[in-house]
C-alpha cells in the first residue's frame, strides 16, 4: 500500500485547502507515487496545475525526510532539476514556486539557469547551489562541461522534464536523453566508493525522473525513452480533466467547385471582425510566415479602427518586439495577435479567449494544441474557429473534429543514431571531468537514442575526435580530444571556449539582419530571399514596408517606405505536411459524403461532391482513386492517396521512376497533401494490368535510391549535422579575424566528404537522415501496404475534377509556364471547365 | 583528363585546363589563384576535422600541371596560403624544392599574411599590390584600390567565380569557371577545398564551365 498519510503530505494538504485549493486526482496520485519513490510520466493539459503535480511532490519528499527542521533548512544542495524546452517558461514557473515556498515557510531558493542568465548569477548558483534549478537542455549540457560537476548532483532527488512531448522526437531531446542518463550514473558511481563496496551509512536515495507531457499517440514510448537509463518500468499518470472543444468552422457564402488552394482564405477575412469584436483577445493561427504578413495587413485594410490593438508575431521577428507582443497578451492589451507557431507553445495567456486557424492544421495534436491556447481555466472551455483557405479544407474540418471525437492523436517518433549529437556530448564530457571510454560507451548505450550502437560505430566515433579520421600523419596537427591516462580530455583553453560557446546553436538556414537605416533591428530573413531582390525594391517585414538600400556583411540595410507595392518575403521550410492520423481520418470523411447525417462542412459542399462524382467518384475509404485525363493533348495522371505532401513526394516519384522504366517517357510531377499528379506529353502507361505492381512495395528502397535525388537532400540535412557536429564556426564575438578562417559553408564540407571521406560518419548520418525522415521510409511503406489492400480505382473523366484542380494549379504555380498572370490563368481555367 | 581549351587575347595564347591553372604559352608563365594552401591544417588545427586528402591532391594537381606545362614561372593571384603557419606548410617546402629552378611570384592576396621570412625561406617573390608583364596586368582584388594601367588586361582571383546552368524542371548545376569580361578575366580558385560566388553574366562575357574533367565554354 501506498501511503498517503505522511507528514509531508499531510503538510501539503492542509497547506492548500487553507488556500482553499483542492488538488485534482492525477496531483495527488503523482505525489503517491513520488512518496514511494516511483519514476514516470504525467500526462496533463496546459493550465491544469501540472507545475504543482510534480513540484510539490519533491517539496512533499523533503518535508517527509526532514519532518522537524524542513522550515529551517538552508544551502540543502539541488533537489529537483527542472527541464524545460522554453526559456520564457523558465521565469513564470519560477515565480510560481518561490510563492509557494515562501507560503510553506521554507528556505528553499529557485534558480533559473538559460541563455540569459548572467554570469555573475551562474557563479553565484556555483558556490551556493540553489534547491530548485530551472534550465533549458543546451544549457545542462554547458553544466556538465565544469569540473566536479557529479558533486553538483550528489544530492538530486528529482529531473523533472516539462513539455516533454515538445521535446521527443528532436535533437533537444536526445540532448536530453544525454544529459540525464549521465547525471543517473554519475550518481550511481558517487554509491560505490573507491574500493568498488557499496557505502552503507551514506547511500543517497536513487534519483526519480518525471516527464510531463500534452497527450500524444505514443505516452508508453515517451515515458519508456525517458525512464530508460534508470532501467525501471514506471508509471503514467494521466489526468482524466475533461476540457471541451468547441470547433467552429467558418464556412464560405459561396462554394467553388474548382477549388484553388491560397486565395479563398483572405477573402474570408471580413468574417473574422466580428469574433475578434465579441473576444477578449484572439489568436489567429496562420501557417507561414509569409502569409501571416499578408494576413496582418489584410485586417489592418479592412477594419482599420483595428490598428494599435492588433499585432504580428512569428520567428523572424527581432525578439524584443516579440516579447513586447507576449507581454500585452498577458495585460490584455490586445484584441488580436496574427502568428504562427511561434505561439504554440509557452506560458499560458490569461485573457486569450478564442482562437483561430487559418488553413490546414496539418495534424490533430497540432490542432488541439492550439485550440489549448483559450480558455485556460479548468472548466472552461476552450473555442477554436477553422478558417478553409480553399473549399476542400472543409472536409478537413470535419475531419479534425472527427479526430477529436476519436481521439486520434499523432505519435512523437524518438531520434535514434544522432551521431551528431553524441559528438558534441563527448566533447562536452572532455572538457570538464573527461571520459573514459568503455564506461561512457556502456552509458549511452542505456539510452534510448544510442542503444543500438555499435562498437564499431563508437570506435568511429573516438577516432573522428582523436585523429580526425585519416590524415597525412607526419604533416598533421589535428588536435581536438587528447588521450591522457586513459582519459579523453580537451585541454586547450580556446576551444573549450568555442565549445561552450557553440553548444545550443540554433540550428537554421542563413539568416540575414534587417536593420533600418536611422538605427534599430526589426528581424531576420533568410539569405536567398534577399539574394532575388535589388536595391530599391521594397518589402513586407514585421507587418513594416521597407525599402532595400544596402546590404552589408551580415546586415540587410533598410529604410520605411510609404510604397504600396511591395514584396512578401517567404521562408524556407514552412510547408508542412500531413499527418498519417489525419490522412486516414480524413479518408473517411470522404466516405460520407453524400450521408443525411453528415456534417455541415460537408453538406456545404454537395454541388462540388456531386460534381465529383459525375465526372469520376468520391474515394471511399479503402479505395484508391486514380484518374486519368486527357487535355489539349496533355495527359494528367492523379492519384489520391490522402497521405500528406511529404509521402506523396516520395511515391510519385517513385512511380515516375517505375513507369519511365516500361517506356521511355518524362514526367513534371506537383502535389498536394491530398494527392499527386504526374503530367507528360504523352499517353501514360497506367492500366488495370499493371497499377498493382506500379504501387508495389517490393524493391522499394532500390527504386527509393534511383528516383530520388536523395544527395540534394541529404546535403541539406547535412547543415545542420554539421554545425552540431562541431564543423561549422558560425564566428564568436572577439574572435573575428581567426574564426573568419575557420568558416566554410556545409555545401562545401558536404562535397568535399562526399569526395575525400565518403564513409564519414556524419555524412552516413545525414543519408540516414533523408531516408527516416525526409522520405519517411516506414511510412511510405505503410502506405503502399494500405494502397495494396484497397481498390484501385481507375477513372477517365472528360475534364479536370474538382479533386484534381488544386493539385495542378499547384503545379501551374511552381513552373509559372506562361507569362500571364497566374490569377488570371487560373479564373480563366475555372470559368472554361464550368461552361 | 580532357585537354585545355584556348583563349586568345591580343594574339597571346592562353590555354585553360580542368585542373584550373592557366597556361600562358608566349611567356611560360602557369597562372593560378587562390590556392588557399594549408587550409585543411588550419581547420584541423582548430579541431575541424576535414579530409586531409585534398589538401594532398591539390597539391599533386599542381605538380602534375608543372610537368605537362613546364613553365618558366608560377604566377599566384594571391591568396596562395589560407592563415597562419602550419605543419603543412613542409609539405609545400619539400615540393618546392623539386622545382627550384622555376620562378615563383605571388601577388599578395587578403591571406596571405605569414612572415617575409617564410616566403624567403620558400623562395616566393612576394609582390604587392599587381604585377604586370606585356600589357596583362595581375591583381588580387581589382575592388581594392591599386594603381595599375587601365588599359592593361586584367587578371584577377579573389571572387571564386562560379556558374549555374539550368536544366529542365528546376534542376541545376553549380560550376567553378573563369569568367571573361572585355578587359579583365577572373580566375577560378585553384583549392577544391573553396566555395564559389555564382556570377551572372552579361551577353558580352564569356565565361568557361569546369566540370570534372574537362573545361566549357558556355
Amino acid at each position: 500500500m501506498i501511503d498517503n498519510t505522511t507528514i509531508g503530505y499531510l503538510i501539503i494538504k492542509n497547506w492548500l485547502s487553507e488556500k482553499s485549493f483542492h488538488p485534482f486526482d492525477f496531483q495527488e496520485a503523482t505525489w503517491k507515487q513520488i512518496i514511494a519513490e516511483e519514476s514516470g510520466l504525467v500526462n496533463a493539459p496546459t493550465g491544469c496545475g501540472k507545475t504543482y503535480a510534480v513540484f510539490l511532490g519533491a517539496v512533499l519528499q523533503f518535508i517527509n525526510d526532514h519532518p522537524k527542521e524542513y522550515q529551517d533548512l538552508k544551502n540543502n544542495g539541488l533537489q529537483l532539476l527542472w527541464i524545460t524546452p522554453l526559456r520564457a517558461l523558465a521565469k513564470d514557473i519560477g515565480r510560481a514556486m518561490e510563492e509557494a515556498i515562501q507560503s510553506l515557510g521554507m528556505q528553499w531558493k529557485v534558480g533559473i539557469r538559460n541563455g540569459d542568465t548572467s554570469t555573475s548569477e551562474r557563479a553565484k548558483q556555483k558556490k551556493n547551489i540553489p534547491e530548485v534549478l530551472i534550465i533549458t537542455p543546451e544549457s545542462l549540457h554547458l553544466l556538465l562541461t565544469q569540473k566536479n560537476y557529479p558533486d553538483y548532483f550528489k544530492t538530486l532527488r528529482i529531473i523533472a522534464v516539462d513539455e516533454w512531448h515538445e521535446l521527443l522526437g528532436s535533437k533537444r531531446g536526445v540532448q536530453t536523453e544525454l544529459a540525464i542518463c549521465r547525471i543517473i550514473h554519475c550518481q550511481k558511481s558517487l554509491s560505490i566508493n573507491s574500493f568498488g563496496e557499496k557505502k552503507e551509512a551514506a547511500a543517497p536515495k536513487e534519483t526519480l525522473i518525471w516527464g510531463i507531457s500534452a497527450t500524444i499517440g505514443n505516452l508508453e514510448q515517451a515515458k519508456e525513452v525517458l525512464l530508460a537509463p534508470l532501467q525501471k518500468e514506471g508509471v503514467i499518470i494521466k489526468a482524466d480533466i475533461d476540457k471541451p472543444i468547441e470547433v467552429r468552422t467558418i464556412i464560405p457564402n459561396e462554394i467553388e467547385k474548382y477549388p484553388w488552394a491560397g486565395h479563398l482564405g483572405i477573402k474570408l477575412a471580413a468574417s473574422l471582425i466580428p469574433i475578434i469584436e465579441a473576444s477578449k483577445t484572439t489568436l489567429i493561427f496562420i501557417n507561414t510566415r509569409g502569409m501571416s504578413e499578408t494576413w496582418y495587413q489584410t485586417l489592418l485594410n479592412i477594419a482599420p479602427q483595428l490598428a494599435g490593438a492588433i499585432a504580428l508575431h512569428h520567428g523572424s521577428i527581432e525578439q524584443e518586439l516579440r516579447l513586447w507582443v507576449e507581454d500585452a497578451l498577458h495585460t490584455q492589451k490586445l484584441k488580436a495577435v496574427v502568428c504562427t507557431a511561434s505561439l504554440d507553445l509557452g506560458v499560458d495567456f490569461r485573457p486569450v479567449d478564442t482562437v483561430i486557424q487559418v488553413g490546414s492544421p496539418k495534424g490533430i495534436a497540432r490542432f488541439l494544441q492550439r485550440a489549448g491556447r483559450s480558455g485556460h481555466r479548468p472548466g472552461e472551455i476552450s473555442k477554436i474557429y477553422f478558417l478553409p483557405t480553399h473549399s476542400l479544407e472543409l472536409v478537413e474540418s470535419a475531419a479534425l473534429q472527427e479526430a477529436i471525437k476519436q481521439q486520434s492523436i499523432e505519435s512523437k517518433e524518438p531520434m535514434t543514431a544522432c551521431f551528431d549529437v553524441l559528438l558534441q556530448f563527448l566533447c562536452t564530457l572532455a572538457i570538464g571531468e573527461g571520459f573514459h571510454a568503455a564506461s561512457i560507451y556502456d552509458e549511452i548505450k542505456t539510452t534510448n537514442c544510442f542503444a543500438d550502437l555499435s562498437i564499431n560505430e563508437w570506435n568511429e566515433i573516438l577516432n573522428h575526435l582523436v585523429n580526425g579520421g585519416n590524415a597525412l600523419q607526419q604533416y598533421d596537427e589535428y588536435k581536438k580530444v587528447e588521450l591522457v591516462d586513459g582519459l579523453y580530455k580537451i585541454t586547450n583553453r580556446r576551444m573549450a571556449m568555442r565549445h561552450r560557446m557553440h553548444i545550443g546553436t540554433i540550428v537554421s538556414d542563413a539568416m540575414l539582419k534587417v536593420k533600418l537605416m536611422s538605427g534599430g533591428f526589426i528581424g531576420v530573413i533568410e539569405e536567398w530571399f534577399v539574394s532575388r531582390i535589388n536595391p530599391g525594391d521594397t518589402f513586407t517585414l514585421a507587418g513594416r514596408n521597407v525599402e532595400l538600400i544596402m546590404i552589408k556583411e551580415m546586415d540587410v540595410i533598410v529604410k520605411k517606405s510609404n510604397s504600396k507595392k511591395s514584396i512578401i518575403p517567404s521562408w524556407m521550410g514552412g510547408r508542412m505536411s500531413l499527418t498519417a492520423n489525419l490522412g486516414q481520418i480524413l479518408r473517411q470523411s470522404f466516405t460520407k459524403a453524400f450521408d443525411e447525417d453528415a456534417p455541415i462542412e460537408l453538406k456545404s459542399l454537395r454541388a462540388l461532391f456531386e460534381l465529383q462524382a459525375e465526372l469520376s467518384i468520391i474515394p471511399k475509404e479503402k479505395e484508391l482513386l486514380i484518374e486519368q485525363i486527357e487535355e489539349k493533348n496533355q495527359f494528367h495522371l492523379l492519384v489520391y492517396p490522402f497521405e500528406g505532401r511529404q509521402v506523396h513526394e516520395a511515391m510519385s516519384s517513385i512511380l515516375a521512376y517505375r513507369l519511365s522504366k516500361t517506356t521511355p517517357i518524362s514526367f513534371s510531377i506537383s502535389m498536394n497533401d491530398y494527392g499527386f499528379e504526374l503530367l507528360s506529353d504523352q499517353p501514360i502507361p497506367l492500366d488495370d494490368s499493371n497499377v498493382l505492381e506500379l504501387f508495389s512495395g517490393d524493391n522499394l528502397l532500390n527504386d527509393i535510391q534511383k528516383s530520388i535525388n536523395s544527395a540534394e537532400m541529404a546535403k541539406r540535412k547535412f547543415r545542420d549535422i554539421a554545425v552540431i557536429g562541431g564543423l561549422i564556426f558560425q564566428g564568436n564575438p572577439g574572435e573575428k579575424i581567426k574564426t573568419k578562417h575557420l568558416q566554410s559553408s556545409a555545401a562545401l564540407l558536404f562535397k568535399v566528404f562526399e569526395e575525400y571521406d565518403p564513409n564519414n560518419i556524419l555524412l552516413r548520418q545525414a543519408y540516414n537522415e533523408v531516408m527516416s525522415q525526409q522520405m519517411d521510409e516506414v511510412r511510405l511503406r505503410l502506405a503502399l501496404d494500405r494502397i495494396a489492400k484497397s481498390k484501385i480505382k481507375l477513372q477517365f473523366p472528360k475534364k479536370l475534377t474538382p479533386l484534381s484542380f488544386p493539385i495542378i494549379v499547384d503545379g501551374l504555380n511552381r513552373n509559372s509556364l506562361s507569362s500571364e498572370k497566374i490569377e488570371d490563368r487560373i479564373k480563366k481555367m475555372q470559368e472554361q471547365l464550368l461552361h | 583528363m580532357s585537354l585545355p581549351v584556348l583563349h586568345t587575347i591580343n594574339q597571346q595564347h592562353f590555354w585553360l585546363s580542368p585542373t584550373r591553372v592557366v597556361f600562358w604559352e608566349e611567356e611560360k608563365i602557369l597562372i593560378l589563384s587562390d590556392t588557399h594552401f594549408s587550409k585543411t591544417g588550419h581547420f584541423r588545427k582548430n579541431g575541424i576535422a576535414v579530409p586531409h586528402d585534398i589538401y594532398k591532391e591539390d597539391l599533386q594537381n599542381l605538380f602534375s600541371q608543372v610537368s605537362l606545362f613546364k613553365p618558366n614561372t608560377i604566377l599566384i593571384v594571391g591568396d596562395l596560403f589560407h592563415s597562419t603557419e602550419n605543419k603543412e606548410l613542409d609539405l609545400f617546402l619539400k615540393w618546392r624544392k623539386d622545382f627550384s629552378q622555376i620562378k615563383f611570384i605571388l601577388v599578395r592576396g587578403n591571406h596571405d599574411i605569414l612572415h617575409e621570412t617564410w616566403y624567403n625561406k620558400a623562395e616566393i617573390e612576394v609582390v604587392e599590390g599587381f604585377y604586370q608583364v606585356q600589357d596583362f596586368v595581375f591583381v588580387h582584388d581589382p575592388a581594392d584600390s591599386v594603381e595599375y594601367n587601365k588599359n592593361c588586361f586584367i587578371f584577377s582571383g579573389h571572387i571564386h567565380p562560379g556558374i549555374l546552368i539550368k536544366g529542365i524542371a528546376k534542376q541545376s548545376l553549380r560550376f567553378p569557371c573563369y569568367y571573361f569580361s572585355k578587359n579583365n578575366c577572373i580566375l577560378p580558385a585553384f583549392s577544391k577545398f573553396s566555395g564559389i560566388k555564382i556570377m551572372k553574366p552579361k551577353k558580352t562575357d564569356t565565361v568557361y564551365a569546369i566540370s570534372k574533367d574537362s573545361v566549357i565554354k558556355c
